[in-house]
């Protein structure tokens, strides 16, 4: 049993459960499937089903030329060695997932997550309004790509003024020959004359 | 040649015995500092060296401690994140007077290469007040054994007087913790 | 009785410099063997008055009267504590069973304030010093109830001279199973590293200490550093022949007061049931043994 007849394997589960949109296979021992949003649900339970028993992660992706979010599924077996990533898109405005909570119980945590980074709701999971790792966020959420992380750092944190320009420039050896020379020199010394 | 003339002989006033006898303490609050380690970044990884046998700090009569009422330094290695800050102003204000800050490496300084960062606060000084900053991305065991003898060198000169800072100027410290972390509401199913 | 009582009193303030003196020259050992340079052999003196020059913060008047309480019954022992076999404070009150009794009181104050304080911890390492407590309690007490009947009288200074009498080796020979488990129950005593369970810094945060900070905690290191001569002076007395002369009570002290540290440097941590199965196992068995070769058939080095 390769690795090779593994993902043929994969091939055929997915390809009886649902309609993949688009296949990347990544490396010898990954794949990844791009399938509908509806179908996801049952995709997961028939892998679950086959022995891709684990979610390592459940992650979220922004696309905001394409005006979508992409949720990223990834599927650990213990007995073959084959991880295994399930993408949906959903959409950008309103964005909402239903819950994969009844299939994988683990991820109540990465649901929460999700929202806490990207403001996508979760029907089903009870609690994925509540915060999990920042408290009291106070703009949008700070994964999206349409957030300037460096506008939120200056507006609320108090940053330090120094009165003086302590990284006074040497004029004279600021030209590209002389830094080429420079570096040359520093070269030869490190490597002994050698070029 | 000493002068036989009668002169008044000195007489201390109160202010000036206490003075003497914060003196004495002083020697010996400089020469014992234990320290709260409260490894929240990447300088954490400098004090294992400057503990141990290469560069030992226990000779300057340093060690580590393991609760806030032990300890005398709270000793801030690396960036530090809200949710991270909220927690340092506990443990400070848990600690026993006199106590002194030793802040590592460039991130609480300025923000060190996280200053453009969401969760990561730029300047530690705004929201305790720090005696000792030690530069340096991270500074080297060196350098944070010479941070800590400038420390020392502050208690003797009275420099290193963050804890009266901020009893004095406590409105202004907690206006700035106020801003940042806002009110004491935390939910989360850990503080139900 | 009032000289009495003020040589008691010097005699606990000998043993509060001596051990602290000592614990500084033995962390400075500790440091040469870990190939460090180590603090000044005074540094445990400026801890302890660093401690006391420092503001500290009340949980309430029990938490405050019990380390009181605590220092006063182990300066109380300490009190009673011969340093020769001629030389102590109250004559005729040495008995082992008076040391017994009254360290008891030291303990249950300390255990008083740390529960006073109310954190979880000090909870957690009160319960786990009074289990290594009824650990090591057992063996140790019957190889000293072997002592008592060998030597026909439970006073310190009859036990000192009996061993110090012509044609009596020591107990430490006289007895090599009973000096083995006597030792290692005072390794527990001292809550040196096998058995350091109740203060596990890592673990439970120096357990019942986790609250304290400035003047109380310099207090608790003044009892512990005093509950630590008893200790180890009892061993001297009990298993190594006491002292003619208070040089060799130095000498003798210093030795034991050593090997037990370097014991512990060289040690991992129990856990708080493997202590209890340990004490439970060999050192049991070795004393019981010992008792029945010495009192039954009379072997006796």
């Amino acid at each position: 049993m390769n690795s090779i007849s593994n993902l043929e394997a994969v091939d055929n589960i997915i390809n009886s459960t649902g309609k993949v949109i688009k296949k990347e296979p990544i490396s010898d021992f990954q794949v990844a499937y791009e399938v509908n949003k509806s179908d996801v649900h049952q995709i997961l339970t028939s892998l679950k089903l086959e022995g891709w028993k684990q979610l390592s992660y459940l992650s979220a992706v922004d696309w905001p030329e394409e005006n979508k979010f992409e949720l990223v599924y990834i599927l650990l077996n213990w007995d073959k060695p084959v991880y295994i990533q399930i993408r949906a898109k959903i959409d950008r405005e309103n964005p909402s997932m239903n819950s994969i909570i009844p299939i994988f119980p683990g991820a109540k945590y990465y649901e929460r997550e999700a929202h806490e980074f990207f403001g996508i709701a979760f029907p089903g999971n009870p609690d994925y309004k509540k915060q999990l790792i920042m408290e009291q966020w106070d703009d949008i959420p700070p994964l999206r790509k349409d957030f300037d992380p460096r506008a939120y750092s200056d507006r609320k944190y108090p940053s330090r003024e120094y009165p003086d320009n302590f990284s006074k420039k040497d004029k004279e050896n600021e030209s590209l020959e002389k830094q080429a020379k420079r570096r040359k020199r520093a070269r030869k010394l490190r490597t002994g004359g050698e070029e | 040649m000493i002068s036989t003339k009668y002169t008044e002989k000195k007489k201390f006033n109160k202010q000036e015995i206490d003075r003497k006898w914060w003196e004495v303490g002083d020697y010996f609050r400089r020469n014992s500092l234990w320290l709260l380690m409260y490894c929240t970044g990447c300088c954490a990884i400098e004090l294992p060296p400057s503990m141990t046998s290469a560069y030992d700090m226990e000779r300057l009569g340093m060690g580590p401690m393991a609760t806030p009422r032990q300890a005398d330094i709270l000793l801030v290695s690396g960036y530090l994140s809200l949710k991270t800050l909220r927690r340092l102003i506990y443990t400070y204000e848990q600690m026993s007077e006199p106590r002194y800050v030793v802040a590592l490496g460039s991130c609480p300084i300025n923000g060190g290469i996280y200053h453009d960062s969401h969760p990561v606060i730029n300047q530690l000084d705004q929201y305790i007040p720090v005696d000792t900053y030690v530069a340096g991305c991270m500074p080297n065991p060196e350098s944070v054994l010479n941070g800590f003898v400038d420390l020392m060198e502050g208690i003797k000169n009275k420099t290193a007087n963050g804890w009266k800072k901020y009893h004095k100027n406590y409105d202004w410290y907690k206006k700035n913790q106020f801003d940042v972390l806002g009110e004491v509401v935390i939910d989360d199913e850990f503080h139900q | 009785m009032i000289l009495s009582i003020f040589i008691g009193i010097s005699i606990a303030l000998f043993g509060f410099v001596l051990q602290t003196s000592i614990g500084g020259i033995n962390r400075k050992i500790i440091g040469r063997l870990q190939k460090r340079h180590g603090p000044r052999w005074y540094q445990e003196f400026i801890d302890i008055f660093k401690l006391l020059s420092k503001r500290s913060v009340s949980h309430g008047w029990i938490f405050d009267f019990g380390v009181i309480m605590a220092l006063g019954g182990i300066i109380a022992t300490a009190m009673f504590m011969p340093l020769t076999s001629t030389f102590l404070a109250f004559e005729n009150y040495d008995n082992f069973f008076i040391f017994v009794y009254l360290l008891a009181v030291g303990m249950l104050g300390m255990a008083m304030s740390a529960s006073g304080s109310g954190n979880p911890w000090a909870s957690i390492g009160v319960m786990r010093a009074l289990t290594t407590m009824l650990a090591y309690e057992v063996p140790f007490l019957i190889v000293v109830l072997t002592i008592v009947n060998l030597s026909g009288n439970s006073s310190l200074t009859e036990i000192m001279l009996y061993q110090q009498a012509a044609g009596n080796n020591i107990f430490l020979i006289a007895l090599p199973l009973g000096g083995i488990v006597g030792f290692i129950a005072l390794m527990g005593m001292l809550g040196k590293k096998p058995f350091e369970t109740y203060i596990a810094p890592a673990e439970i945060a120096s357990g019942p200490m986790v609250e304290y900070g400035g003047k109380q905690l310099g207090m608790l290191f003044i009892l512990h550093e005093i509950t630590i001569f008893i200790e180890v002076s009892l061993f001297v007395h009990l298993f190594l022949g006491g002292a003619t002369n208070i040089f060799e009570f130095l000498f003798k002290y210093f030795i034991v007061y050593t090997v037990a540290n370097l014991i512990s440097n060289v040690n991992g941590r129990f856990k708080i049931d493997q202590v209890v199965k340990f004490f439970y196992k060999w050192p049991l068995l070795m004393a019981v043994t010992q008792a029945i070769i010495a009192i039954y058939f009379g072997w006796v080095i």
